[in-house]
């Protein structure tokens, strides 16, 4: 389990700027709804996208910290 | 990388124009994910064939260093990787999904059979 704190800084520290929003989707702090708003999505495809959330929550992932990630990801515009 | 995991996995993605990795099996999904997956596809019409990676570890670690992408599950058309419904949901909903599962099979899906039980 990782709180919504912990989660944000993994994304933060691969995105600086990504704005995170986190729904604990169990109640058990590792099945995760998870939307990422960032400039760096511009001109990516969204497979790319996403595998860039998930480049920055491999070690959670790995070692079940995080177990499941529904994610949307956003192009911020400004 | 083990190189026998991959040439496994290749013929896999070769053989089946519509696979997904999940956690259990089309007729006992264990992930709430995996039931969704094969809900997506069932709705679809076409023929796809899940792969039970569960409990084979090192399959898994193989299968996400190929995608870069380390959740299940993993859904692959026509040998390219499409990630899982959160990127197909929305391929869906704009008809891109529709152009590549038609060019995919060469054209529509055939009629669901319907079966009379009387």
């Amino acid at each position: 389990m990782i709180d919504n704190e912990s989660l944000t800084a993994l994304i933060q520290r691969e995105i600086p700027d990504a704005q995170v929003q986190i729904v604990d989707r169990t109640g058990t702090m590792d099945h995760f709804n998870v939307t990422v708003r960032s400039r760096a999505f511009a001109g990516r495809t969204l497979i790319e996208q996403h595998q860039l959330v998930y480049g920055s929550l491999r070690g959670a992932l790995k070692d079940g910290r995080v177990h499941a990630v529904e994610l949307t990801t956003l192009v911020s515009e400004s | 990388m083990s190189e026998q995991l991959k040439t496994e996995i290749d013929k896999e993605i070769a053989a089946n124009t519509i696979l997904v990795y999940g956690k259990g099996t089309k007729s006992a999904p264990r992930c709430g994910f995996t039931l969704e997956t094969i809900q997506f596809f069932d709705h679809f019409g076409y023929p796809f064939e899940v792969v039970d990676v569960l409990e084979n570890m090192p399959k898994r670690e193989v299968l996400a260093e190929m995608t870069n992408w380390p959740t299940l599950p993993k859904v692959f058309i026509n040998g390219k990787f499409y990630g899982d419904t959160d990127i197909l949901g929305p391929m869906a909903q704009s008809g891109e999904l529709q152009t590549v599962l038609a060019e995919a099979f060469g054209g529509a899906p055939a009629p669901k059979t319907t079966i009379n039980l009387r």
